[in-house]
């Protein structure tokens, strides 16, 4: 009775063992499991019989004097509401330094000047899954001897759009003639997500950030790269991170300057609570403490302050977006008052919000210029709606975890700091993170050396090692 | 030995003769006073504030006189509203969008049409002046308010005075249809006895016109001030109040300081403050035995499924509360200069708060119980009053100030209260809930049908339920 009972226990513990390894495996394979290509048809009405027109045609952005006169028109019928007294930037933007900054948009600043400018690179538009996609395609105007051009997909957010790299492209694709190591060079490729600025709204509803990623797969694909890196911030990061789950084996590399987790765990809240006494503990570095603690007012208040946008957004886009579809004034405002905070929360203290501290207007305008004269602000609004409607942090691509080599390059200001222990439980490659000195959420527009010093030593350890090989 | 000790006791009761009852005295003050303080009713302070612009005048006394006041209108203000309906720019809607991702925008176009062709501004401005407004200054603002009284009343009939408060995204404007019924009610079909009323409807500072503060921290406790102030500047010791919305909030915070003057509360909305443990385990109860916790079948009717119907829908529909209680100034500046885009976001509310289903419409059930005037008309007072910002930032005072309506389980209310609670209502507040902080609750009742703009949407019912409170009020 005795061994029949001992080799009954020794079955159970081989069966308990077996389950659990397999169970281990279902689990991690799962984890590892690759985000499926998400197809879809986004255009008006019924997908039509006739196969896709996938020519890629050169576009010029343009304007015309009807554009320019309409817009003076609103400016100048502009109803303004004078702030409470002594209140800065702490109720939303103070309408006393949006009067300067219409003033400016009135007499000094210049559409066409800055349409020219938009020119300087090649646009171009293309039709994917029946919508109209834009991009911009810069080529590096010279390389070094036996190099090629490494093709990188550079993803902008909201309120952004492609305008944001323009200061970075040139680092990018011409490092040398700005003082950056030439070792490797870039041909970057900036689309704008449909729904935001030239490229088409989807005309259906769930068009989240999974559409958008499997549309830049195609149009990567459709310009003949097989292998590309990917780099994003704010919606951008979302989409290149979807990307990466999709294509690991086109994308060579993600970097990253937003690295949020969605899904939080037992772990995280504990690392909260405790992580300020404990930090080794929870795998905090001495810059995650400083940035992150105490957690009450970096952490909670500051992001319960500071979302209400992505609520409504997410709720009753349609809403919020018609009058600032209307009214260029308070897209303006609506805009400009996430370029102060969200550079340095501390700007709120200050009476113009700090705008021209990181910025000078005319960038500011011309970002804003791209959403009005596309109209596009309530179907930029939507994507939040898509994304987030059915919850945070309960979607599949929440749940699976990323192996292409990532690089994170962390900011100081951003609005919420992601330590490397966090960022690391779903970026299960991480090659390098670096605490930044300076710079906010909009890092490729206001620090665009540190960003492009940070890509570059990235994709010089990818390359050097040749890890997308690894995978 | 017990006889010696007889005798030392006796002794010593004689010098306690002095002593007990000083004793016995001392006890009994402390006891009178411990029981006398029980019973006193704490009340938030009154407190003092200005809100003017600049520094504060010292010198003089404020102007307290009660002008008498119209709206008014200009051609001028007409075209400059045309022209920026004329020039409106639309975004087209995702297909079967219906109203689950905001206005409508293909009803938006109808709408529009309407306000542009058919409605008659100059026409809704004779009817807003069919009611007596008025301006007085109160703590360095203008305070707006129409009274109604009744035309007609019959000999040794009491007049109750009743102040009626709107709230976001409503104004005075709300009351117009039930005012009729409280001034006049036996001409209307009500013959609830012998309760008359005459109306103050104040507009909120910051809303419509009455002046908007200068000076940050204006919320509804300073509110709940300046209406008192403006009862006793119109001569009244004693009256009811009724609110819903940020009325309801207001009302409840003058009873809070003032319960010696306020005769009755009636509200159409309940907020209660932030809750414990221990409600939250009776709301996991409730949902297999309500009875045990004091819910009834209609409660339960109404707040199950807790998730759905407490959590999703509200964090659904609370958006605009929290871009507006962190954001207001940038929230409002573009619906300040687009009038559709004002139309699209208040117009929003009057779907969705007034029935849920609504959302699936692609008009957003708007007509279905209003009339395209009477929505335009509300529209119309924010629009020529420039009032959504400062409307706005009363969300960001209160909250900012007290966000878990701490004030109310601090304090309490004690004056007799009526609550009527409509079934469309966003959230919904069961009797032994409000109980928590509503200390004399006269009558609760369940409305048949009815949604956050209960004044506007169902007068007559309103009209019958408040009646009916200060009715079993005034029998006390």
């Amino acid at each position: 009775e005795f061994c029949f009972s001992l080799a009954g226990i020794m079955l159970l513990e081989v069966f308990l063992v077996l389950g659990t390894v397999i169970i281990y495996f279902l689990f991690s394979k799962k984890k590892e499991e690759t985000l499926p290509f998400k197809d879809g048809w986004w255009g008006k009405g019924q997908k039509p019989d006739t196969k896709e027109d996938t020519t890629i045609r050169p576009f010029k952005v343009e304007t015309t004097e009807e554009e320019l006169s309409d817009l003076f028109r609103r400016l100048d019928q502009a109803r303004f509401t004078e702030p409470l007294e002594n209140s800065c930037f702490h109720y939303g933007i103070n309408s006393v330094c949006l009067r300067k900054v219409v003033s400016y948009w009135k007499n000094q600043f210049n559409w066409k000047k800055q349409v020219e400018v938009l020119n300087n690179y090649p646009h171009f538009k293309t039709k994917i899954q029946g919508i109209d996609v834009h991009f911009v395609h810069v080529k590096p105007p010279r390389l070094p001897e036996g190099q090629s051009a490494k093709p990188l997909l550079m993803v902008h957010g909201w309120p952004g759009s492609f305008y944001e790299f323009y200061k970075i492209i040139p680092l990018l694709t011409d490092p040398a003639s700005h003082g950056l190591s030439d070792e490797h060079v870039f041909e970057v490729i900036c689309p704008s997500i449909p729904g935001y600025g030239f490229s088409e709204a989807p005309h259906k509803k769930d068009f989240n950030s999974v559409s958008a990623a499997s549309i830049f797969y195609e149009l990567m694909l459709r310009l003949g790269f097989n292998e590309f890196y990917a780099q994003g911030g704010d919606w951008g990061w979302l989409i290149c991170t979807n990307l990466a789950q999709m294509a690991p084996n086109h994308v060579k590399g993600l970097h990253l300057n937003l690295a949020s987790v969605t899904k939080v765990g037992f772990t995280h809240l504990l690392s909260v609570l405790l992580g300020r006494y404990f930090p080794g503990l929870f795998g905090f570095q001495e810059e995650d403490v400083r940035r992150m603690f105490p957690f009450l007012k970096k952490g909670l208040y500051r992001i319960l302050s500071e979302s209400g946008y992505a609520h409504i957004q997410a709720t009753k886009p349609d809403t919020v977006g018609c009058g600032l579809n209307d009214s260029p004034v308070g897209l303006a405002a609506y805009i400009l008052e996430k370029f102060s905070s969200w550079t340095d929360l501390e700007f709120q203290n200050l009476e113009d919000g700090g705008l021209e501290r990181k910025f000078n207007l005319d960038d500011l305008l011309t970002n804003i210029m791209i959403y009005w004269v596309s109209g596009c602000i309530v179907s930029s609004m939507r994507f939040y709606k898509e994304n987030f409607q059915k919850g945070i942090g309960t979607q599949k691509h929440e749940k699976l975890t990323v192996q292409v080599p990532t690089g994170i390059a962390s900011f100081p200001n951003e609005i919420m700091h992601t330590p490397q222990a966090w960022a690391q439980k779903k970026y299960t490659n991480i090659v390098s993170f670096h605490f930044m000195p300076r710079g906010g959420h909009f890092a490729a527009l206001e620090e665009p050396e540190l960003l492009a010093k940070d890509i570059l030593q990235f994709v010089g350890k990818v390359e050097k090692e040749q890890l997308w090989k690894k995978k | 030995q017990t006889i010696l000790c007889f005798l030392r006791s006796f002794e010593y009761s004689q010098k306690n003769a002095v002593l007990v009852p000083v004793a016995a005295l001392g006890v009994g003050g402390m006891l009178a006073y411990w029981l006398r303080s029980r019973h006193k009713i704490k009340t938030i302070e009154m407190g003092d504030g200005w809100w003017g612009s600049g520094e504060r005048v010292l010198k003089g006394r404020e102007d307290e006189s009660i002008r008498p006041f119209k709206i008014e209108t200009s051609d001028k203000e007409i075209e400059d509203l045309h022209r920026r309906l004329d020039q409106f720019r639309y975004t087209p809607h995702v297909e079967g969008a219906a109203f689950h991702y905001g206005f409508n925008s293909s009803y938006l176009k109808k709408v529009v049409s309407y306000w542009r062709n058919q409605f008659d501004w100059r026409k809704q401005v004779e009817v807003l002046n069919k009611y007596p407004h008025f301006h007085t200054t109160i703590e360095g603002i203008e305070i707006h308010f129409i009274h109604v009284k009744p035309s007609y009343v019959p000999h040794g009939q009491a007049v109750q005075p009743l102040l009626m408060v709107h709230g976001w995204p409503g104004s005075f404007y709300e009351f117009y249809k039930i005012i009729p019924l409280l001034t006049e009610p036996a001409k209307h079909g009500l013959n609830e006895g012998d309760v008359v009323f005459e109306v103050i409807c104040p507009s909120i500072p910051g809303y419509g016109f009455s002046e908007a503060p200068h000076q940050q921290g204006f919320d509804s406790i300073a509110t709940a001030r300046i209406f008192h102030k403006l009862m006793n500047r119109l001569g009244f010791k004693e009256y009811y109040l009724q609110g819903g919305d940020w009325g309801s909030r207001i009302t409840t915070n003058m009873a809070q300081m003032l319960p010696q003057s306020v005769r009755g509360l009636h509200l159409n909305v309940v907020f209660i403050g932030k809750q414990g443990l221990g409600r939250l385990i009776s709301i996991m109860f409730g949902a297999y035995v309500p009875w045990l916790v004091g819910l009834s079948r209609e409660d339960a009717r109404r707040i199950y499924p807790f998730m759905q119907k407490n959590v999703y829908d509200v964090l659904r529909e609370s958006g605009y509360l929290h871009i507006q209680a962190t954001k207001p100034d940038t929230a409002g500046c573009g619906l300040n200069d687009s009038p559709v885009g004002l139309a699209a976001y208040i117009l929003e509310k009057f779907s969705t708060w007034t029935d849920k289903s609504f959302l699936h419409k692609d008009d957003g059930g708007l007509e279905s119980k209003y009339s395209l005037d009477e929505l335009l008309t509300n529209v119309m007072i924010y629009w020529v009053t420039s009032s959504i910002v400062s409307s706005m930032r009363y969300y960001k005072e209160n909250f900012s100030k007290d966000p878990n309506l701490s004030a109310y389980n601090r304090f309490g209310v004690h004056v007799p209260t009526g609550i009527a609670a409509f079934p469309q209502e966003i959230l919904h507040t069961p009797r032994t809930w409000a109980k928590d902080v509503y200390k004399n609750i006269i009558t609760y009742s369940y409305m048949p049908r009815g949604g956050h703009f209960a004044a506007f949407e169902e007068p007559k019912l309103l009209a019958q339920d408040i009646m009916q409170f200060v009715r079993k009020v005034e029998q006390l």
